[in-house]
């Protein structure tokens, strides 16, 4: 109850004060070159996502075999794969679903893991105890297998391979967060807010939070690649993307098979997995240095 | 002084840490960090608890305040009982009691603007709000001597001796009759510490503050205590008035911490009170009185029966054999 009305009493000039903290984010996101690289990448891919039926070429379905596995040439740009459907166009489909589901999953992640995380970190105790023996065994699973098992209950499909690896990622945050929060609690500055009075909740999430932030950015850039990969995992085992969906890694999986005829298959989804994970370690790196009041 | 009702008064108050071992953390003892130790404090006045590290000082001020709870005793401020406040209670008790920690760099949150964190302390007890808190808590750094435009700084930006103004600007933004002072000064440069000390005094007559000053540094506890009590392994030995303490300390422990005061004329011979032994560990006080081991004055008596604090024939608290001879004593 405490909680409810400090945290709307701070609302209102909360506001005022964060445009003001979002643009000195940005400036100082802005100065940095590598996060400017980032954001350029990971603009570049929206841009593609957003309008995928304008840059494609070809409908990313329609097969013909008489143009099966040729090379990239004028007519196809990069080529096409064993059923004769232009890779580019795929590929340009892909993105929509290869974003989204980088994304979505992490912030799956990232909703339940953190407060699960900090919520066990700051209280302790018995609540502490059960609920790492819980987070012991989900991470006694490999990720890919735990995500397996819930694909396989939730059903195939792409949004339940979003709902699988999000679920596959909790417990690393879970466990992440628990250790910053556990350092962080011990600060004197907790001690204050507890002493003026704050409430639990503005306790985690004004005091506490922010400074766990380091690690939640880092952990998350490397999710968004990794969530990626999961999928294209979980498609090559027929659980995720299904048949003609163009997603990323199915397209990468497939190719495999042709590797030595025509590389091109797996040479360029790879190479787009690989620029959208760089753009996203970039902008993170960049992020977790302008969310930080002494770096900047 | 002492007619006047206490704003706080502290009865045998007393915090236990467990030590545990093995893997079902078993436990196996406690340290006894706080034992027993009652005290009360007037309107007005600076009462100094002294002692070295890890008797229980620091422990003593924040189980007051309820950082940490209690493993016995009572505290009642402004005649409430501070242990037994539910929720809603306990936060307007905070508004009134309040603490300058130690170690400046940590008692800051270092992701928020010093200004945000006052408004906030402001708006969770509905003093002021938006504007208007902004407005107060410009004044209150302003008060402790620091500018305006510092509101918009983070505390990185910020000089140790600038931090503890803003430590201290937050702890009086509410307006708080008693503050706990836990060794404020401590981790500061020795010309700092002078400014720190004489802002806490300006502040005190200003805004009639009652001060607990945790300090192990008896030259600054002379400059600013009213009373001085003094703690030896989490049991408090001593209670005097500042004068009577500093001209005729009664327990031998005082006596001993007094002559290791460094004096400011070379000439001076002192005669200086060398303890022998280390402190005992607190997880595994010695029987009877808990100085016996070092104390110079030991009796046979003094390892069987803990002495009590109690009051001489001229008003002075002690807790030793010496002082009240052991056959008042009820053995323990």
């Amino acid at each position: 109850m405490s909680t409810a009305t400090a945290t709307d009493a701070t609302l209102p000039k909360e506001k005022t004060k964060k445009t003001s903290e979002l643009k000195e984010v940005l400036k100082h996101l802005i100065r940095n070159r590598a996060a400017v690289a980032g954001l350029v990448i990971i603009g570049f891919f929206l841009i593609v996502a957003i309008f995928a039926p304008y840059i494609a070429t070809h409908s990313p379905t329609s097969t013909s075999l008489v143009t099966r596995l040729q090379g990239p040439s004028a007519e196809h740009l990069l080529g096409t794969d064993e059923l004769g459907r232009d890779l580019f166009s795929r590929m340009v489909f892909g993105s929509r679903i290869s974003l989204n589901i980088g994304l979505i999953s992490t912030l799956i992640g990232v909703v339940f893991g953190v407060p699960i995380g900090a919520v066990s970190g700051y209280y302790g105790g018995k609540l502490d105890i059960i609920t790492q023996r819980f987070i012991d065994i989900m991470i006694a699973f490999p990720g890919i297998l735990l995500a397996i098992v819930v694909v396989t209950v939730l059903g195939v499909g792409v949004q339940n391979v979003m709902i699988a690896t999000g679920i596959a990622s909790v417990p690393v945050y879970a466990r992440l967060v628990r250790g910053s929060v556990l350092a962080v609690k011990e600060q004197s500055y907790v001690a204050a807010a507890r002493a003026a009075g704050l409430g639990d909740f503005s306790i985690i999430f004004k005091h506490i939070l922010p400074n766990c932030l380091a690690p939640i950015i880092v952990q998350s850039t490397f999710q968004i690649a990794t969530s990626i990969l999961w999928a294209a995992g979980l498609g090559f085992l027929g659980l995720g993307a299904q048949a003609p969906t163009p997603e990323w890694g199915a397209i990468l999986s497939n190719g495999r098979a042709y590797i030595r005829t025509a590389h091109h298959l797996t040479t360029y989804p790879g190479l787009a997995i690989l620029f959208m994970v760089l753009g996203f370690n970039l902008v993170g790196d960049g992020l977790r240095d302008a969310l930080d009041p002494k770096t900047r | 002084m002492s007619d006047t009702k206490p704003v706080l008064s502290v009865r045998s108050l007393k915090k236990y840490f467990p030590i545990r071992t093995g893997v079902f953390s078993r436990t196996v003892g406690h340290v006894k960090a706080v034992d027993d130790v009652s005290f009360d404090i007037v309107p007005g006045e600076t009462f100094a608890l002294v002692g070295e590290s890890g008797c229980g000082k620091s422990t003593t001020g924040r189980t007051i305040l309820r950082l940490q709870g209690a493993t016995g005793g009572e505290v009642t401020f402004q005649g409430e009982d501070v242990f037994s406040a539910s929720g809603e209670r306990m936060r307007k008790l905070r508004k009134d009691m309040q603490i300058v920690f130690q170690d400046p760099y940590s008692a800051l949150n270092p992701r928020m603007r010093v200004g945000t964190a006052i408004r906030e302390i402001l708006s969770v007890h509905g003093v002021a709000h938006g504007q208007e808190a902004q407005e107060r808590a410009e004044e209150v750094l302003v008060r402790c001597g620091l500018e305006r435009y510092h509101a918009t700084r983070y505390p990185h930006e910020f000089s140790g001796g600038q931090r503890q103004r803003v430590v201290i600007a937050r702890a009086l933004a509410l307006d708080p009759k008693f503050i706990v002072a836990d060794e404020p000064i401590s981790a500061l440069d020795v010309s700092i510490q002078s400014q720190v000390i004489n802002l806490l005094e300006d502040l005190q007559d200003e805004f009639e503050l009652t001060y607990l000053f945790i300090s192990h540094d008896l030259s600054v506890v002379k400059h600013m205590a009213d009373r001085v009590g003094v703690m030896y392994l989490g049991k408090l030995v001593e209670v005097a008035d500042k004068a009577d303490f500093y001209r005729e300390p009664l327990h031998p422990y005082s006596q001993a911490l007094l002559s290791a005061i460094p004096v400011n004329d070379p000439t001076e011979k002192k005669q200086r009170i060398i303890l022998k032994g280390d402190v005992p560990s607190p997880a595994n006080p010695p029987s009877g009185c808990p100085f016996h081991t070092r104390c110079p004055h030991a009796m046979p008596v003094c390892k069987t029966v803990v002495p009590k604090l109690k009051k001489t024939d001229v008003g002075r608290e002690v807790a030793c054999h010496l002082v009240h001879p052991p056959e008042e004593e009820v053995p323990a």
